[in-house]
Order: C-alpha cells, then sequence, then structure tokens
C-alpha cells in the first residue's frame, strides 16, 4: 500500500526543530574543530594577544601622530578586533569543510543550507563580542580609556550589531573561499582596509569622497562610529539609526554569501568540480 | 675556496632561488611583503602628515621594517616547517649539505626580496602622496640596509629551528608580529613605552636596525648613534648565528634520535 505523501512530510514545527539542531550542532563542531581545543596555545595567541598587540600598535601609532590622548584610537581599534572572529573565524569555519574534505557530506545531506550557512558564524559572534570586550579591557588597564560615562546596555547592543555585520562579511568572504584557493590573501587584504576605511584610525570625514563612499559599504564604520559615542555618554536610543544601519548591511552581506554558497554547491554538482580548485 | 664550501654555496644558491620561486607564487607571502606594508605606509602617513613632510621617509622606512619583519617570521621562521609539510625535509638532511646551508640559502633569499616592502612604500609615498623624499646620508642608509639584512638573516636562522624544537613556541607566531613593530620603534619612538621594555628592545636586532635607518635617512642623530647601532647590529648578529648554530644542532640530533623529523 503507498504511503500517503502528507504522512512523510514534516511539520513546520519539526522542520524548525531540525534546522535549530543543525544551526547550533554546525555551529558547535565548526568552531571547536577550527582551533583543536585541545591546545588552547592557538586560541591565546591569535584571539588575546594578537588583537591586544594590534591595539597597542595604532593606539601609540596615534599617540605619536596627534600627542593626545590615545582614546580615539584604543576605541576604534578594540571595536576593529570583531573582525578577527567575524572574517577570519567564519571564513575558516566555512573553508575548512572543503579544505578537510567534508564538503562533499554536507552537500550530500537534505540538510537546510540557510541554517548550515548562518550556523558557521554563531560561536564567532559570541567569540567576536568576547574579544572586543577583552580589548575594551586592555584599553582600560594600559591606556587609560573611560568608561565612566558609557551606558553598559548601549555598549553591548553596539558591539553586538558590529559583530553580526562583521560576521555577514565573514560569511560571503567565507564562500568565496568555495571558489578559490586565494582566500586568505582576500582576507587579510579585506582585514587591513578595515583599518583604513571603517573610521578605526582616520576620521572618516578626512577621507576623499571615493574613500568614504567604500566606508559607507562596509560593516564596523558604523558600528566604531556608535560606540565613540556611547562612550562619550550617548543614549542607546541616539545610536539606534548607528546600530540599524550596521545590521543592514551585515545582512546584505550574510545573503550574499548564502546565495554564493548555493550557487557554489548548484555549480558542483552540475560541473563534477565539488572539489576542484 | 675548496670543493666542499664552493658545494654548500652552490646548493645555498639553488635553495634561494627555489625560495623565491615559490614565494612568488604565495598569495600570503605576497600579502605579506606588499600589502600589509602598504596599507600600514597609507594609515601612517595619514596619521602623521601632521608632523610635516620630513615624516614621509621616517614612514616609508618604518612601514618597509614591518613587511620585513613580517615575511621574516611567517616565511623564514618557517624555514624548517614548510620543509616537513611538504615532505621534503627528511631528503634534505640526508643529502651531503648540511641542512643549516639550505635554510640560510633560504633565508638570505627571502630577506633581500622582502627589501621589496621598502620599495613599495617609497613609491606609494613618492608617486600617490607626493611626497618630497630623500635619503639624507644615502651611504651610510646603504650600509646600515647591508647590516640590517645581515642581522634579519640571522634572526631568521634563530627561529626556524626555534619554532621547530618547540612547537608551542611556533603557536605564538601570530602574536609575535605586532609586538616587534612596537619594540623595535619602527613607527613611534620606543620613548612612548614605560620603562621596562627598553632592554627588551635593546636585544632585538630590528631595533638597532630601525635606528640606524632611521638616523641615516632622517638626520635625527650624530655619527656616534650610527656607528652605536651599527656595532649592536653586527654584535647581535654574531650571538644570533651562534644560538642558531646550536639549535640546528640539537634540532637534527633530537628529530633523529626521537624519529620525528617528519613529524608535526
Amino acid at each position: 500500500m503507498d504511503t500517503p505523501a502528507h504522512a512523510s512530510r514534516p511539520s513546520v514545527w519539526q522542520d524548525l526543530r531540525r534546522n535549530t539542531r543543525l544551526f547550533f550542532e554546525g555551529a558547535l563542531l565548526s568552531y571547536i574543530a577550527l582551533f583543536r581545543w585541545l591546545r588552547p596555545i592557538t586560541y591565546l595567541a591569535s584571539k588575546v594577544f594578537m588583537p591586544l598587540w594590534q591595539m597597542l600598535f595604532f593606539s601609540l601609532l596615534g599617540m605619536f601622530a596627534s600627542a593626545q590622548e590615545p582614546t580615539y584610537y584604543v576605541i576604534g581599534n578594540a571595536m576593529q578586533i570583531t573582525a578577527v572572529s567575524g572574517i577570519f573565524g567564519v571564513t575558516m569555519s566555512i573553508g575548512g569543510d572543503r579544505w578537510e574534505g567534508t564538503l562533499p557530506y554536507l552537500f550530500g545531506t537534505p540538510a537546510n543550507r540557510m541554517s548550515m550557512v548562518l550556523g558557521r558564524a554563531f560561536f564567532h559572534i559570541l567569540d567576536g563580542m568576547l574579544g572586543v570586550v577583552l580589548a575594551f579591557g586592555w584599553g582600560v588597564l594600559l591606556l587609560g580609556l573611560n568608561l565612566s560615562q558609557t551606558d553598559p546596555l548601549a555598549l553591548a547592543v553596539v558591539v553586538l550589531a558590529s559583530t553580526i555585520s562583521t560576521a555577514g562579511l565573514g560569511l560571503l568572504l567565507g564562500c568565496l573561499s568555495l571558489i578559490t584557493l586565494n582566500v586568505m590573501f582576500v582576507n587579510n587584504t579585506v582585514y587591513f582596509l578595515l583599518l583604513v576605511f571603517s573610521g578605526a584610525n582616520i576620521p572618516i570625514a578626512t577621507l576623499p569622497a571615493w574613500m568614504q563612499a567604500v566606508s559607507f559599504v562596509l560593516p564596523l564604520t558604523r558600528g566604531i562610529a556608535a560606540a565613540r559615542l556611547v562612550i562619550e555618554g550617548a543614549s542607546l536610543r541616539s545610536v539606534t539609526p548607528l546600530i540599524a544601519g550596521e545590521l543592514v548591511i551585515g545582512a546584505i552581506y550574510a545573503l550574499l554569501g548564502y546565495y554564493l554558497f548555493r550557487a557554489f554547491e548548484l555549480q558542483a554538482k552540475k560541473r563534477g568540480t565539488l572539489e576542484a580548485f | 675556496m675548496n670543493r666542499e664550501l664552493r658545494g654548500n654555496l652552490r646548493a645555498a644558491v639553488a635553495a634561494g632561488e627555489m625560495a623565491l620561486r615559490s614565494n612568488v607564487m604565495d598569495s600570503f607571502v605576497l600579502f605579506g611583503l606588499l600589502v600589509q606594508p602598504l596599507v600600514i605606509a597609507v594609515l601612517a602617513l595619514w596619521m602623521l602628515q601632521d608632523r610635516g613632510d620630513n615624516y614621509a621617509i621616517y614612514v616609508v622606512v618604518g612601514s618597509g621594517l614591518t613587511g620585513l619583519w613580517s615575511t621574516l617570521l611567517f616565511v623564514s621562521g618557517n624555514g624548517i616547517t614548510a620543509e616537513r609539510w611538504t615532505g621534503t625535509l627528511e631528503w634534505l638532511t640526508s643529502v651531503p649539505t648540511p641542512l643549516t646551508w639550505i635554510i640560510l640559502g633560504k633565508t638570505v633569499a627571502n630577506v633581500t626580496q622582502s627589501l621589496i616592502s621598502m620599495v613599495a612604500a617609497y613609491v606609494l609615498a613618492s608617486l600617490l602622496f607626493g611626497y618630497p623624499l630623500s635619503v639624507s646620508q644615502p651611504i651610510l642608509f646603504l650600509v646600515s640596509i647591508v647590516l640590517m639584512l645581515l642581522s634579519f638573516v640571522a634572526f631568521g636562522m634563530l627561529i626556524a629551528p626555534a619554532f621547530v624544537l618547540n612547537p608551542d613556541v611556533q603557536r605564538w607566531q601570530n602574536a609575535m608580529e605586532f609586538p616587534v613593530y612596537i619594540l623595535a620603534g619602527f613607527l613611534f619612538p620606543i620613548a612612548l613605552l614605560p620603562g621596562w621594555t627598553t632592554p627588551i628592545s635593546y636585544l632585538l636586532a630590528p631595533y638597532w636596525a630601525a635606528r640606524a635607518l632611521h638616523i641615516t635617512s632622517s638626520l635625527q642623530g650624530g655619527t656616534t648613534e650610527i656607528l652605536a647601532s651599527w656595532g649592536m647590529l653586527l654584535v647581535l648578529t654574531g650571538v644570533y648565528f651562534l644560538i642558531a648554530r646550536r639549535l640546528f644542532r640539537l634540532t637534527l640530533r633530537r628529530a633523529r634520535q626521537d624519529a620525528t623529523l617528519g613529524v608535526q
């Protein structure tokens, strides 16, 4: 006797539960695989000390340049630390499936692709937030950053929005790693260009028009501006437009990444180029 | 020149040539050589523009040095490890040429090639930003460049076996890049740092190299300071080579005893 079609089709609720599980399991496993947690030194070196030194370098350069308090540079570079997780972490989580040979298995499953792709960013968003908190901590301890006027909730929301938007860019770059071998070159370049274009070190108003246009479409630009305002004492409500802009930018990059991922899967299956670089 | 030395030199030159050929195809090396120093140069030129035109040459030298150090750390530092990754280390240790000569050839090639960073920063500051650039004491600057290259080669020979002997040290590689930018005073004086860090700077050849190059390029000091920097560069080069020699012996002995030559 034939089984009725509706009997084998999962309900919306079952679908949602399955995709949520896929999202979190994929997120956790890809994150654990990235740092091979048996040796936490790699994490400490890449996620705690490298960002500290980078922030110190640019803050000291800023102090030398302007002979002023380094607050401007500390905030900009502390916020920029989120790109370590957002760009490198997310990219390597997605690219890792191809480098380690697990991508064909993933493409062979009926798993929801949106959950799969977005899940790769989840832990890096949490991790990126932690990185920014650490960076602000370093700023307070070593460079005299004053947070006495800051609304902690507003700053947390700004950091979360900036981390999400940077992870959105990371998703797009990560999907690029499925079609090129040079993704680390692209990643590193984007990461360093953010130091110039995001306003972390140079006030955007002083940049030429074309550079301001580039800044406008990048993540972090609005997040850094919002963080500076919040640390000066601005309320969450007053920086809401900046936060919303940051989230929209992040969503656009994440969607572009998702469509690139789908396009890659389609092409790879059609042409048999899944493991060809 | 005796036959053995000639053979070793020929092998070192061949290893250097191979290193250059593979570097040209390696986008990570190209990033370290060109993109990163140029972005740092752009940032520094922008941030230091209020300090006047004479800071442009300071930025060119400083950002060029960042490229030299990053390439030394990530390319020369991996000089032996990279052979492990490609499975050629066992062969290299069983040929008549000592491994030291082969890694020396690679390191000399890598470090010399890294001078591109400084040339690129010069072109950027001069053509794109239109700064009038001139080196105030060209001959002394050239001597400083040669001594800097020697000391960087010695440093590369030191870290390559150190990374193999203790992989935990290599795991800090990512966190070792910016500290040297800071402690060596590539783009700002170390007077900005707390006093307790000064002795650490003095132990770093990149600090003395930066000092000699900054003084001879932008006339910020006298002959005594230049000579002192050169002297320290020579002393540190000698010390680094001596330590490197011991580390190479230790690396090979331990790898053969433990049968871990090709093991990560």
